[in-house]
């Protein structure tokens, strides 16, 4: 698994279609409604998965880890939302900390992992 | 050479950008571009002490608010020319008839081009620029659209850029190319 990780508009996307052949038809693009394909070629804006999550008491690391074996060979891409101030709202704090629990969970079992800056890739492993 | 800088607020980006301006114009001719419209007499103090702070070090200031690629024809375009900040010049250029008047769709296009300019037709520009990417707040749909028009001009810089910096807690990351600290 590759996981791509940076800010909002840095270009995550668009560096897993160049670097790691993704087609875009492949692409399970996560909303808020809690629905995603663990089965699929690359996951985009899990943040919107753990938003949900968040709101309907699951844990996204645990769910994650349940299909494993789904994604274990896919492109997996997060914004980095929890590198701001502390939110004031208590949502907004359990979303920023249960996504960076995921991504560091993620990390750990990725093969690479990229960060986005400006459009340009910083291997971080 | 061309020089990004990026990173979070108040953690030296300015500072940083102004030794790099300092470093690439040698003994010629430097220009400090002031990219933000003064809106009251805070902003004013500001400016003026920003403005004694760089005066020992032989900056020429160019206020630019909009049009940026201004300061070629107002300088000798072969200096060295430190733009700060990219964040404002968006800004104005979103309000082409001042703050609280309408918003130009094509503030973002324009403003990227203007930078494009300069980076070209500089001797040296060192831009400077905020990352605010990476929060949990859920913005309106005006901060939204700004957010992802700075983005575009910050990735339109970089790819044109010979270094790209970022600038977090005082520490420096090299993105692109190779600067010693």
């Amino acid at each position: 698994m590759e996981l791509i990780i940076g800010g909002a508009y840095q270009g995550k996307r668009e560096y897993a279609k160049r670097r790691f052949s993704v087609e875009e038809g492949r692409i399970f693009t996560c909303r808020e409604d809690g629905e995603i394909d663990f089965s699929s070629r690359c996951i985009d804006r899990i943040e919107e998965f753990t938003l949900w999550c968040v709101r309907n008491d699951a844990d996204p690391a645990e769910l994650f880890r349940a299909h494993r074996d789904q994604w274990r060979g896919s492109v997996l891409i997060c914004t980095d939302i929890f590198c701001g101030v502390v939110p004031l709202e208590a949502e907004a704090r359990a979303w920023r900390e249960a996504t960076a629990r995921l991504c560091a969970y993620l990390s750990g079992e990725a093969a690479g992992v990229t960060r986005m800056f400006c459009g340009l890739a910083q291997k971080l492993k | 050479m061309n020089v990004l800088i990026s990173g979070g607020c108040k953690n030296g980006k300015s500072t940083f950008a102004r030794n790099i301006a300092l470093r690439l114009a040698g003994d010629g001719k430097r220009y400090y571009v002031a990219t933000m419209i003064p809106c009251d007499d805070e902003d004013r103090a500001r400016i003026a002490r920003h403005v004694a702070d760089r005066a020992g070090l032989g900056f020429e200031t160019l206020e630019l608010g909009r049009k940026v690629e201004r300061c070629l024809e107002l300088a000798d375009p072969g200096a060295t020319f430190l733009v700060d900040s990219v964040t404002a010049l968006l800004l104005n250029e979103m309000y082409p008839g001042g703050h609280g008047a309408g918003v130009d769709p094509d503030a973002v296009d324009r403003c990227a081009a203007g930078l494009l300019k300069v980076a070209a037709g500089a001797g040296n520009a060192v831009f400077v620029s905020d990352y605010i990417y990476s929060d949990a707040v859920r913005y309106d749909s005006f901060t939204e659209k700004y957010r992802a028009d700075l983005a575009f001009v910050d990735k339109a810089l970089a790819n044109v850029c010979d270094v790209v910096i970022e600038v977090c807690a005082g520490n420096v990351l090299v993105h692109k190319g190779e600067w010693e600290p």
